[in-house]
C-alpha cells in the first residue's frame, strides 16, 4: 500500500487533474443522463401511470450517484494499483462465478445474480471489467515473447475459464463479450495473426458444439434474427415487436413515454436488454442516431487515451474496455435492429442495472486514471 | 502523440492495429446507422403497419336485440340495463386461496354462493382474457358495493349489459303468460358456440333458447358490427382506434298472438283446471281463415325472467322435477289420443271412400263385436245403449263410437290414415316454434314399423274414435278443424305476423301460407260442420249453447281414458273441446276457433268445454255466467 500512497500523493503534487479527460466525463455523463430518461420512460406505463417508474429512476439515480463517486476515487488512483491484485483478483472472479452457479437467484431461466445485503450483484458485469484488468495485467507482462503462439494459448486459457462458467449460467451474451474482449486484446497486443487466424477457425470448427448445449429457448431466439416474421408469435414473438417499435419510430420517433408499443408492454424487458427498442420506437431515427454518436464520441476517446497511455497495462485496459463497449453495442442494438441473434447482453450505461453502472463508471474511471498518469515520466 | 511513447516500457504499439481497430468500429457503427435508416426512415411506415396490427383486434360490437310486440303493439319482449357480474379468468389471483376470497367476497356481497360463481367459472372453455359471466342482474345497490370494493377484486368486471324482459297484457314484467310463445334468452352453450362461432357468436353471447326467441333467432339478434382496439400486450383492450362495422340492431317482431287474449284464455284454463283438479291443461285460440295464432296457453307454465337473468340450478331442477312439465308447450310438444275429435277425419274418410252416403243409417250397438274375434270380445259405446240406426251427421254429433268402428273397420286402416294425413296429423305443422312434435297416425307401415304385420282389427275400430293407436298435438287437430270451418284450406299456423318499427307499427307482414286444399269435397265438409253445429245445439256440448254468442257456435267434444285406475276404479279422462264461430250453421267464416284440452280429468264433466264456455263469455263479455261446476255437473259421463 505504500507504494499506491506515494503516487497518489505525487500526483497531487504535481497537479495531474490537468490531465484529466473531461470528453471522456462529457460523453458518459450524456449518455448515462440519456439512460435516465429512457429509463423511467420504458418503465412509465399508461396502466401504471408511472407508479413503477419514478421509484426505479430513483434508485438508477441512486446508483448514478454511487457510479460517479467511485469514477472519481478510480480516477484518482493510479491503475497499476490494480496489477499487484491481479491474482487475487482473477481467483476472486472464479470464485464468485462458481459461487453464482450454486447459488445464484434466478432470473429468465438463467442464474444471473448472487443476493448480497439485500441488492442484487451481477457477478457476470463485475467479471467484464475485472477479467480486463487480469488480461491487460498479463499481456502487458508478455513483452518481448508477445508474438508466440503461448501468449494467445494462454490469454485463451485465463479468459476460458471464466468464460465458460458465465456459459454454463447460462448467459451467452457475457460469454460472448468475454470471447470479443479477448480477441480484441489479443489483436491489439500485437499477438500474432496468423495464430489467431487458425486458432479462429478452430473455434469457428467447434461453434455448433456450443450451440448445441444451448438450451432450446436460447437457440430458438438465437436464430430468429435470421427470419423473424416466420414465428412472429412464438420464439420469436418479442424479437418481432421490437422490430415493428423500432420501424415506427420513423424520423423522430412518437415522444418520451408515448411509445405505444412500449407502454403497452409489447417490448421484452424494455428496461433492460431491449432500452434501445424504446429509444428507436419514441425518439425515433435522430434518437438512435444521437445515441449511436455519443458512443462513436466515447469509444474515439477511449481510443485516444490507450494510445497516450504511458505503458502497455494502461493501452491494454483502454482496448479492452473499448472493444467491450463496441461489441455490446454492435450485439444490443444489432439485435433490436434485427441484424445480430438474440442474446441477453445489455447496452452499456443505458440498461437499468445497479452492478453495471457502477462497474461501468469504474472502468471509466480507470480510464481516466490511465489519462491522468500518461505523462507520468517516473516510476 | 509520439511523445507519448517516451516513458514506455514496455509492449510497442501498433499504430496499422489502432486504425484497423478504429476502422472495424467505423464500419460497424455504419451498419448499424444505416440499417437503423433502412427500418426507420425507408420501411418505417411497413413496421409501423405491423406493429399496430399485431397490437390491435377486431372487437364485436353486440348489435341490440330485436324488441317482440304482441299483434296489437303491446311490447312483450324488451331489453332493459342490468348490472352483471364477469370475471377476466387472467386478471383474477392466480393462487387458488385467493382466488376463492375474490369470489366469496363477491358471493357476499351479491347474496349469492360462492360455490355457484366458482362452478359457473370452472365451466368455462375459453380464453383466460374472455369475460365469464357470473352473476346476472344482480340490484344496483349489489353493483354498487362491489364497485366499492373494485381494488379487492381482481379479475370481477362490473357492468350494464342488457338482458331480456317479458312483459304481460299490462305492461307488467311476467314471464309466465307467453312463455312457452316467446321462451327465452340464454347464455350460448359450448356445443351452440362451436355450430355458431362462424356466424359471429361470442362465448359470452345470448341466444334464444326456446320459443320465438330460439325459432326467430335469427331475424332478432340483428348484425353485430366490429371495431379496430388496441390492446396492451397482456390482451386487455386499451382504446377503440376505429369502428369498422356499424352494428345492425337485430329486427322488432310481432306476434300474431293478443296479450289480452291470451290472458283470458289463461285465466279460463286456469279456473277450469282448478275446478276440475286437472293437472296440465291446454288453450289455443287462432283465426282458422288465416292460420293466425291468437292465444296459445300450456299450463302450467313458467317464468321466462328467471331464465332471461340467469336461472339458478334449483329453481331450474324444481322446473324438470315437475311431473306436469311446465317447461314443455303441450300445445305443440306433446301428443295426445285426440278422441272423439278424430271422428272428424273418419267421417271424412267414410264419405269420400264412399263407405257411406250422408243418408245411409247404420246399426248402433252398445257393444260393437268385432269382425273375426270370438263372440262376446265386443267393444262397447260410451253409450251402453246404443243409440240404434244413424246417419253420419247424427252419428257425429251424438259421437257414436260403435257407428265409428264400423266405419273404420270398412276403411282399413291406410285409407283411414290417408285421410289423417290430409288433415295435417302425422306431421308437424310447421310453425315457426322449436320443439313440435308429429303425433302418431296408424297405417299398415307403422304397425310394420312396430314389428307387426298390420293393425289388429280392434285397433283400426279405435283408431275411427281417435283412440289408442293415434296421437296428435293439440295445435294438430286444432288445425284440422280450422281447414273444416274455412272451407277446406289447411293453413300452415303463425305465432309470428311480421315486423314492426321499434314502436311496435307492423312494418312487414308475413304472408299466411297454405299447407294444402284438402281434398274432401264441398258437401262432405258440409255435413261434417253441420254436424258440429248439432253438438252444440243438441250433441254434448249442448250446455254451451245457452251462451249468447254472435254467431252459430260449432265443434266437437272429445274424451279418451286413459292411465291407471284410481282408487274409485275409475280412469283419469283426457277431455277436448274444439270450437268455432260461423256466422251461421255450415258457413266457413268462421274467425274465431277455440280449442282446449285437460289432461288428467277425474271428474265426469268435459271440463274442456267449461273453459271455452267462460273463455267466449270474456271474450264477448257476456253479463250472465253459464259455467258448471265441473265437479258435480251430471252429464253424460262419456264422449
Amino acid at each position: 500500500m505504500g507504494a499506491v500512497t506515494t503516487t497518489f500523493v505525487d500526483n497531487v503534487r504535481e497537479r495531474p487533474w490537468r490531465a484529466f479527460d473531461w470528453q471522456l466525463l462529457l460523453y458518459v455523463g450524456l449518455i448515462v443522463g440519456f439512460g435516465v430518461v429512457m429509463g423511467y420512460s420504458a418503465s412509465f406505463n399508461e396502466a401504471g401511470q408511472a407508479a413503477g417508474g419514478i421509484s426505479q429512476s430513483v434508485k438508477t439515480l441512486l446508483w448514478v450517484g454511487i457510479g460517479f463517486t467511485i469514477f472519481f476515487v478510480a480516477a484518482s488512483i493510479d491503475y497499476h494499483w490494480l496489477t499487484t491484485f491481479t491474482l487475487p483478483i482473477y481467483i476472486g472472479v472464479l470464485l464468485l462465478l462458481v459461487l453464482n452457479l450454486l447459488i445464484g437467484r434466478s432470473l429468465n431461466g438463467a442464474t444471473l445474480s448472487i443476493s448480497v445485503a439485500g441488492l442484487d450483484f451481477q457477478v457476470s458485469e463485475v467479471s467484464k471489467v475485472l477479467m480486463i484488468v487480469v488480461l491487460a495485467s498479463w499481456l502487458s507482462g508478455r513483452r518481448e515473447k508477445i508474438g508466440r503462439l503461448s501468449t494467445i494459448v494462454g490469454a485463451a486459457v485465463l479468459m476460458g475459464i471464466p468464460t465458460f462458467l458465465v456459459f454454463r449460467q447460462p448467459d451467452l451474451g457475457t460469454a460472448l463479450v468475454f470471447v470479443a474482449i479477448l480477441v480484441a486484446m489479443l489483436f491489439m497486443s500485437g499477438a500474432s495473426i496468423g495464430w489467431m487466424a487458425l486458432l479462429a477457425g478452430g473455434v469457428v470448427a467447434v461453434a455448433p458444439i456450443a450451440v448445441n448445449a444451448l438450451a432450446s429457448y436460447q437457440r430458438a431466439r438465437l436464430f430468429c434474427f435470421l427470419n423473424p416474421y416466420a414465428d412472429p408469435q412464438g420464439a420469436c414473438y418479442q424479437l418481432v415487436q421490437a422490430l415493428n417499435a423500432v420501424g415506427s419510430g420513423g424520423w423522430f420517433g412518437q415522444g418520451l413515454t408515448a411509445g405505444r408499443q412500449n407502454q403497452l408492454g409489447y417490448l421484452p424487458v424494455q428496461t433492460t436488454d431491449f432500452i434501445f427498442t424504446v429509444i428507436a420506437e419514441e425518439l425515433g431515427f435522430l434518437g438512435g442516431l444521437l445515441v449511436l454518436g455519443l458512443f462513436a464520441l466515447l469509444l474515439w476517446r477511449i481510443l485516444v487515451i490507450g494510445w497516450g497511455a504511458r505503458d502497455a497495462l494502461g493501452s491494454m485496459v483502454a482496448w479492452g474496455l473499448a472493444s467491450m463497449l463496441l461489441f455490446q453495442l454492435l450485439v444490443n442494438v444489432g439485435m433490436v435492429i434485427g441484424i445480430m441473434p438474440v442474446t441477453g447482453i445489455p447496452l452499456p450505461f443505458i440498461t437499468y442495472g445497479g452492478s453495471s453502472m457502477i462497474s461501468l463508471l469504474f472502468r471509466m474511471g480507470i480510464l481516466e486514471s490511465v489519462r491522468i498518469h500518461a505523462r507520468k515520466q517516473t516510476f | 502523440m509520439a511523445d507519448l511513447n517516451e516513458g514506455r516500457i514496455d509492449l510497442p504499439r501498433s499504430r496499422a492495429r489502432l486504425i484497423a481497430f478504429a476502422v472495424t468500429a467505423a464500419v460497424l457503427f455504419a451498419a448499424l446507422g444505416g440499417r437503423l435508416f433502412q427500418m426507420q426512415v425507408l420501411n418505417g411506415s411497413l413496421y409501423a403497419d405491423r406493429a399496430v396490427a399485431a397490437r390491435t383486434i377486431e372487437v364485436p360490437i353486440k348489435a341490440p336485440r330485436g324488441l317482440i310486440f304482441d299483434r296489437t303493439g303491446r311490447p312483450v319482449a324488451v331489453n332493459v340495463p342490468s348490472w352483471t357480474v364477469d370475471a377476466v379468468p387472467a386478471d383474477l389471483p392466480a393462487v387458488p386461496a385467493a382466488r376463492d376470497a375474490v369470489l366469496a367476497r363477491v358471493a357476499s356481497s351479491t347474496s349469492s354462493k360462492a360455490a355457484a360463481l366458482k362452478q359457473r367459472l370452472e365451466a368455462f372453455r375459453g380464453s383466460p382474457y374472455d369475460q365469464v359471466p357470473l352473476l346476472r342482474g344482480i340490484t344496483r345497490d349489489q353493483a354498487l358495493l362491489l364497485s366499492e370494493q373494485a381494488g379487492a377484486l381482481p379479475g370481477i368486471v362490473v357492468q350494464v349489459d342488457p338482458v331480456r324482459q317479458y312483459l304481460d297484457e299490462a305492461g307488467k314484467v311476467d314471464g309466465s303468460l307467453l312463455a312457452h310463445v316467446l321462451g327465452y334468452t340464454g347464455p350460448v352453450s359450448q356445443d351452440q358456440l362451436n355450430a355458431l362461432a362462424a356466424r359471429g357468436y361470442l362465448p359470452d353471447d345470448s341466444i334464444g333458447k326456446d320459443g320465438v326467441e330460439a325459432s326467430y333467432e335469427a331475424v332478432l339478434r340483428g348484425t353485430y358490427g366490429a371495431q379496430q382496439v388496441e390492446r396492451d400486450a397482456s390482451g386487455r383492450p386499451i382504446k377503440v382506434i376505429s369502428t369498422t362495422t356499424q352494428a345492425v340492431p337485430g329486427r322488432n317482431l310481432m306476434l300474431t298472438i293478443d296479450a289480452r287474449l291470451q290472458r283470458l284464455a289463461t285465466d279460463a284454463l286456469t279456473w277450469g283446471m282448478r275446478a276440475a283438479g286437472v293437472k296440465q291443461g291446454v288453450t289455443i285460440v287462432m283465426n282458422p281463415q288465416t292460420g293466425e295464432i291468437l292465444a296459445m296457453v300450456s299450463l302450467p307454465s313458467y317464468d321466462d325472467n328467471q331464465f332471461a337473468t340467469g336461472i339458478s340450478t334449483a329453481a331450474f331442477n324444481a322446473y324438470l322435477r315437475n311431473p306436469n312439465h311446465p317447461l314443455r308447450n303441450h300445445a305443440i310438444a306433446d301428443i295426445y289420443p285426440p278422441g272423439s275429435t278424430f271422428k272428424l277425419v273418419t267421417g271424412t274418410a267414410a264419405l269420400m271412400e264412399g263407405v257411406t252416403t250422408p243418408t245411409q243409417l247404420w246399426p248402433t250397438y252398445g257393444c260393437y263385436q268385432i269382425p273375426g274375434a270370438p263372440t262376446g270380445q265386443c267393444l262397447f259405446d260410451w253409450n251402453h245403449a246404443g243409440f240404434g240406426p244413424l246417419n253420419i251427421e247424427q252419428a257425429f254429433f251424438r259421437s257414436s263410437d260403435t257407428f265409428f268402428y264400423q266405419m273404420a273397420i270398412h276403411l282399413g286402416i291406410d285409407r283411414l290414415a290417408k285421410w289423417a294425413y290430409n288433415y295435417g296429423f302425422g306431421k308437424q305443422t310447421g310453425i315457426k316454434l322449436p320443439g313440435e312434435a308429429s303425433g302418431i297416425i296408424a297405417s299398415t307401415e307403422w304397425a310394420q314399423s312396430q314389428g307387426r304385420a298390420n293393425v289388429f282389427t280392434g285397433e283400426l275400430a279405435q283408431a275411427g274414435i281417435g283412440q289408442n293407436v293415434i296421437a296428435v298435438t293439440p295445435l294438430q287437430l286444432a288445425n284440422a278443424y280450422a281447414a273444416l270451418a274455412n272451407g277446406g284450406r289447411l293453413m300452415q299456423p303463425m305465432i309470428v305476423k311480421g315486423e314492426t318499427d321499434r314502436t311496435g307499427k307492423l312494418t312487414k307482414v308475413y304472408q299466411p301460407r297454405l299447407i294444402r286444399k284438402l281434398s274432401a269435397s264441398g258437401p262432405t265438409m258440409q255435413v261434417l260442420r253441420f254436424g258440429a253445429r248439432e253438438v252444440v245445439t243438441s250433441g254434448h256440448a249442448f250446455n254451451i249453447r245457452d251462451v249468447p254468442l254472435p254467431g252459430a257456435l260449432s265443434g266437437k267434444t272429445g274424451t279418451a281414458e286413459f292411465g291407471t285406475k284410481q282408487s274409485d276404479g275409475s280412469l283419469p279422462f283426457h277431455s277436448w273441446f274444439v270450437g268455432y264461430l260461423p256466422s251461421r250453421p255450415g258457413a266457413t267464416d268462421a274467425s274465431l276457433e277455440v280449442l282446449t284440452f285437460s289432461y288428467s280429468a277425474t271428474v265426469p264433466g268435459n271440463v274442456s268445454t267449461e273453459v271455452v264456455k267462460y273463455f267466449l263469455q270474456k271474450y264477448f263479455k257476456v253479463q250472465r255466467d253459464y259455467r258448471l261446476d265441473p265437479r258435480t255437473l251430471s252429464l253424460l259421463g262419456g264422449n
